[in-house]
C-alpha cells in the first residue's frame, strides 16, 4: 500500500468550524473560571481532541489522545519541584540579604536563574515530546526516548553563543536547537531528521536588527535636508513645529509599525526554514505561509481580540491551528505496511514545566 | 450470542486500516477480516478515545494505537457493552455540565474562604517555637546593624516595659539604617530603624510606633499574613500569572489594612495604659503624611516585605490618634530627657555596629 503525495492538492486539511469551536470554547472558559483556573488543563485537552479530529492527514483525521489529569499532573509536579524550591529560596535570599550576606544572596539568585533558564529549554523539548506521544495517525503514534536532559545544556549554551555577538547569531540558535529537538523526535519506527540552515535566515534578522537604526538615520536624513534647504523649525515658525510634530508621531508610529513586522518577516522565514528542513523517512514538509500570510493573521488576531473585547482570545488556540494546518504541506510517499508502532515511551505527565512558563504557543 | 457489525480497525502494530466486523460473544468481541479473525477482546477493556468524522473512537487498555471506529447507527446490544463518550471530562459529564458548573463555584468560593479567614484561628496555633525559629533565621544579628549602649538599651528595655505586660517574649532592637520605618518579623521580633528614632520629635512618638508593631506581634498578624500569602498562593496558582496575581495582591492588602487598624488600636490602648499621651503620635503621622513616600519603600515589595508590617500613611490615622487624647488626664513623658537622648543617639553612639543595607537599597 503506497499513497503518492504529489497526485494530492496538500497531505493536511482542516475541516473545522468556529461554530463548533465556540461550543467548546465557551463552556470551557466558563468552566475555568469556576474552578479558579484548574479546569483550564481539561479545556485544552478538549480543545486539542477537536482540532486534532477535524485535522487530515492524507486519508484519516488525527487523534489528540492526552488527558486533562496528565496536564494537571504536569502542572501540580513544576509546581512542587521548582515552584515551592523557588519560593523558599527567595525567602531564604532576603532572608540572608537582611542579614547582610548580600553576595551570597546574589550567588543563589543566579543559581536559581541558571535553574530556570535550564528547566526552560529542557520543558520545550518535553512539552514537543508529550504533544508528538499523544498524536495517533491510523493507531500509530509519535515520541522520543531522549528525556530532554541534554538539550536543556545544549539550549542554555546556544542561546548564550547567540547573544553574545550583539545577538547576531539568535537565528543561528533558533535553527540549531529546532534541529536539535526535531532530530531527537520520532513517528512510529521513523526518525525525524532536522537539517534547517540558519544562513538563508540573516538577511530577514538583519532587516530586523536594522529597523531601530533605519529609523534613526531616516530621522537625521531629514534633519539634514531640512537644515539644508534653510528652512530650521525657527524660522519656519508655526508652520515647522507642525512639521516637527508631525515627523516626531511619524518616527514613533513606524518604530511601533516596522519592528513588529520585520519580526514577523523573520519569523515567517525562520519557520518556512525549520518546517522545510524537516523530513520524516520518504516524507519532506513545507511550511508556505509567507511574511504577508502572517500579517494578516496577526493583524486579523488582534482585531478579533480588540472588537471582542477580549473574548475573542478563547479563538486564538483555533485560528492559530487552523493557520498552521492551512500551510503546512508534506510530499513524498508513505509506505503504510512499515508504519509500525512506537516503540518510545509515553511520560505519564503533560506539559507541566511549559505550561507553567507561560511558554506555550505552536 | 452472535451478532455482525461493520467496523474500520487498526491493530496498534501496523497503519493498515482494516475493514471488519464485529462478532460479539457474551461480554468478549472478536474482529473479522475477510482471511484473519482478531481477538478475543474484553469488552471491560475498551475504553472511549475520541469522536472523529462523524465515527466514535473506541481503544483498548493495554494495546497501545488499537482503535476501533463505529460510524452510522450502532446495534443496540453492542451500545449497551461500550463505555460512554467522554465529553468535559469524568466529572463535569457525571454530574451534568449546569450542576457541576454550580458546584465547582460553590467549591471555589469555600476554598478562597477558608484560605482568607483560617489564618485567623490557624496562626495561635502554630508553636511559637516555630515562630521563635522563623524569626532566628530571618532576622539573626541583622547583619551586624543593631545599635547598642548600656543607657540606650536600658531605655529601650524600659519603653517596651511600659507597654507590654509580657517584654520578655519581645526581641526589640535599634538598626542602624537611616529609614523611617518600624517592622515586625516572626518570633516577636521588633525592628525600629535610626531613621524613624533620630526623627522623632519626642519619646512618645516612638512609643506609639513601637506600641503598634507590639500590636502585630501580639494580635500575630505577621503568621496570619504568612499563612494567607501561601494559601492565596496555592488556591490562585491555578490561575495564570498576572491575573492571579493582581486578585492575590487586592485581597491580601484589604487584610493588611486591617492588621493595620488593628495594631493601631492595640497601640492606642497600650499608650494609654503607659499613661503616655498619643498626640506624639497623632504628630508624627502628620508629619510623615507630608514627607509621602519616604517611609513606603517597602509597602510596594513582595516577598519578605508581604509579612513585614508596612506603615501606610494616612490623615485619617492621625485623626484616630488625636481621637484618643482623654482630656484632662495627666499624662507623663515616655522617657525621661536623659533616657530619650541616649535612646536618640544610641546609633551614633554605638561604632561598631554596620550601617545601611550594605548595598543601596532604593
Amino acid at each position: 500500500m503506497y499513497d503518492d503525495l504529489s497526485q494530492r492538492h496538500s497531505a493536511f486539511r482542516f475541516h473545522g468550524s468556529w461554530l463548533e469551536f465556540a461550543r467548546i470554547a465557551f463552556p470551557n472558559l466558563l468552566l475555568t473560571i469556576v474552578t479558579l483556573g484548574i479546569y483550564r488543563f481539561w479545556a485544552t485537552t478538549r480543545e486539542r481532541e477537536y482540532l486534532w479530529s477535524k485535522t487530515d492527514f492524507i486519508d484519516e483525521r488525527l487523534e489528540w489522545t492526552g488527558k486533562g489529569m496528565e496536564l494537571f499532573v504536569g502542572f501540580i509536579m513544576a509546581f512542587l519541584l521548582i515552584g515551592l524550591p523557588l519560593i523558599v529560596i527567595q525567602l531564604i535570599s532576603q532572608g540572608l540579604i537582611f542579614r547582610g550576606e548580600a553576595i551570597l544572596a546574589a550567588v543563589m539568585t543566579l543559581m536559581m536563574f541558571l535553574l530556570l533558564f535550564y528547566l526552560t529549554g529542557v520543558a520545550y523539548f518535553r512539552a514537543l515530546r508529550y504533544r508528538l506521544s499523544r498524536t495517533y495517525w491510523r493507531g500509530i503514534r509519535g515520541g522520543s526516548d531522549d528525556p530532554g536532559f541534554q538539550y536543556g545544556v545544549a539550549y542554555m549554551w546556544k542561546s548564550v553563543v547567540g547573544w553574545l555577538p550583539i545577538f547576531l547569531a539568535v537565528p543561528w540558535s533558533m535553527i540549531s536547537l529546532w534541529n536539535d529537538r526535531w532530530n531527537a523526535m520520532s513517528f512510529g519506527p521513523h526518525r525525524f531528521s532536522a537539517t534547517a540552515e540558519w544562513k538563508p535566515l540573516m538577511k530577514r534578522y538583519l532587516l530586523f536588527y536594522l529597523v531601530p537604526f533605519l529609523v534613526f538615520i531616516g530621522a537625521v536624513v531629514f534633519g539634514i535636508s531640512m537644515a539644508a534647504s534653510g528652512g530650521t523649525p525657527d524660522t519656519l515658525g508655526s508652520t515647522g513645529m507642525a512639521v516637527g510634530a508631525i515627523f516626531a508621531v511619524v518616527a514613533v508610529l513606524s518604530f511601533y509599525l516596522f519592528l513588529p513586522l520585520a519580526a514577523l518577516a523573520y519569523y515567517s522565514k525562520y519557520f518556512r526554514l525549520a518546517v522545510g528542513g524537516l523530513r520524516l523517512h520518504n516524507l519532506e514538509f513545507d511550511f508556505r505561509a509567507r511574511a504577508p500570510d502572517w500579517i494578516l493573521f496577526f493583524l486579523a488576531n488582534m482585531a478579533i481580540v480588540i472588537c471582542t473585547l477580549g473574548i475573542g482570545y478563547i479563538f486564538m488556540p483555533y485560528r492559530n491551528w487552523k493557520f498552521f494546518v492551512d500551510h503546512m504541506e508534506a510530499y513524498g510517499e508513505i509506505n503504510i505496511d512499515d508504519l509500525t508502532q512506537s516503540e518510545t515511551v509515553v511520560a505519564k505527565h503533560g506539559e507541566g514545566l511549559l505550561d507553567a512558563f507561560d511558554v506555550g504557543a505552536i | 450470542m452472535s451478532a455482525f457489525f461493520d467496523a474500520w480497525h487498526y491493530d496498534g502494530k501496523s497503519a493498515v486500516r482494516r475493514k471488519v466486523e464485529v462478532q460479539i460473544i457474551g461480554r468478549q468481541f472478536f474482529l473479522l477480516e475477510t482471511e484473519r479473525r482478531h481477538g478475543p477482546f474484553a469488552f471491560s477493556d475498551v475504553e472511549y478515545v475520541t469522536h472523529k468524522e462523524d465515527a466514535d473512537v473506541y481503544g483498548l487498555k493495554g494495546a497501545d494505537g488499537w482503535r476501533l471506529m463505529l460510524s452510522g447507527p450502532v446495534p443496540t446490544d453492542l451500545n449497551a457493552m461500550l463505555p460512554a463518550p467522554r465529553n468535559y471530562g469524568g466529572w463535569v459529564d457525571r454530574l451534568g455540565f449546569g450542576k457541576a458548573a454550580v458546584a465547582f463555584t460553590l467549591a471555589s468560593a469555600a476554598a478562597v474562604a477558608v484560605v482568607l479567614l483560617s489564618p485567623q484561628w490557624l496562626a495561635p496555633l502554630i508553636p511559637s517555637s516555630v515562630d521563635e525559629k522563623l524569626g532566628d533565621a530571618l532576622v539573626g544579628d541583622f547583619g551586624g546593624r543593631f545599635c547598642s549602649t548600656p543607657a540606650g538599651d536600658a531605655a529601650l528595655k524600659k519603653l517596651v516595659a511600659s507597654l507590654d505586660a509580657h517584654p520578655d517574649d519581645l526581641q526589640v532592637e535599634v538598626a542602624k539604617i537611616d529609614m523611617i520605618n518600624a517592622v515586625a518579623l516572626p518570633g516577636g521580633n521588633v525592628i525600629l530603624f535610626d531613621g524613624l528614632v533620630k526623627q522623632a520629635r519626642s519619646p512618645d512618638e516612638v512609643a506609639g510606633v513601637l506600641a503598634h508593631e507590639i500590636g502585630h506581634v501580639r494580635e500575630k498578624h505577621v503568621m496570619q499574613a504568612l499563612l494567607r500569602q501561601m494559601g492565596l498562593a496555592v488556591v490562585l496558582g491555578g490561575i495564570d500569572g498576572n491575573s492571579g496575581a493582581l486578585v492575590n495582591n487586592m485581597l491580601s492588602m484589604s487584610y493588611s489594612r486591617d492588621s493595620e487598624a488593628e495594631a493601631d488600636a492595640h497601640s492606642m490602648k497600650a499608650l494609654g495604659g503607659a499613661n503616655i499621651s498619643p498626640i506624639g503620635t497623632a504628630s508624627f503621622f502628620d508629619r510623615l503624611s507630608e514627607l509621602d513616600g519616604s517611609a513606603s519603600s517597602s509597602t510596594s515589595d513582595n516577598g519578605i516585605a508581604g509579612y513585614m508590617s508596612s506603615h501606610p500613611l494616612s490623615r485619617s490615622r492621625k485623626d484616630a490618634f488625636e481621637k484618643s487624647i482623654v482630656k484632662g488626664k495627666n499624662y507623663k513623658p515616655a522617657l525621661t530627657p536623659t533616657e530619650w537622648t541616649e535612646l536618640k543617639t544610641m546609633c551614633t553612639q554605638d561604632r561598631k555596629a554596620k550601617s545601611g543595607f550594605g548595598f543601596d537599597f532604593n
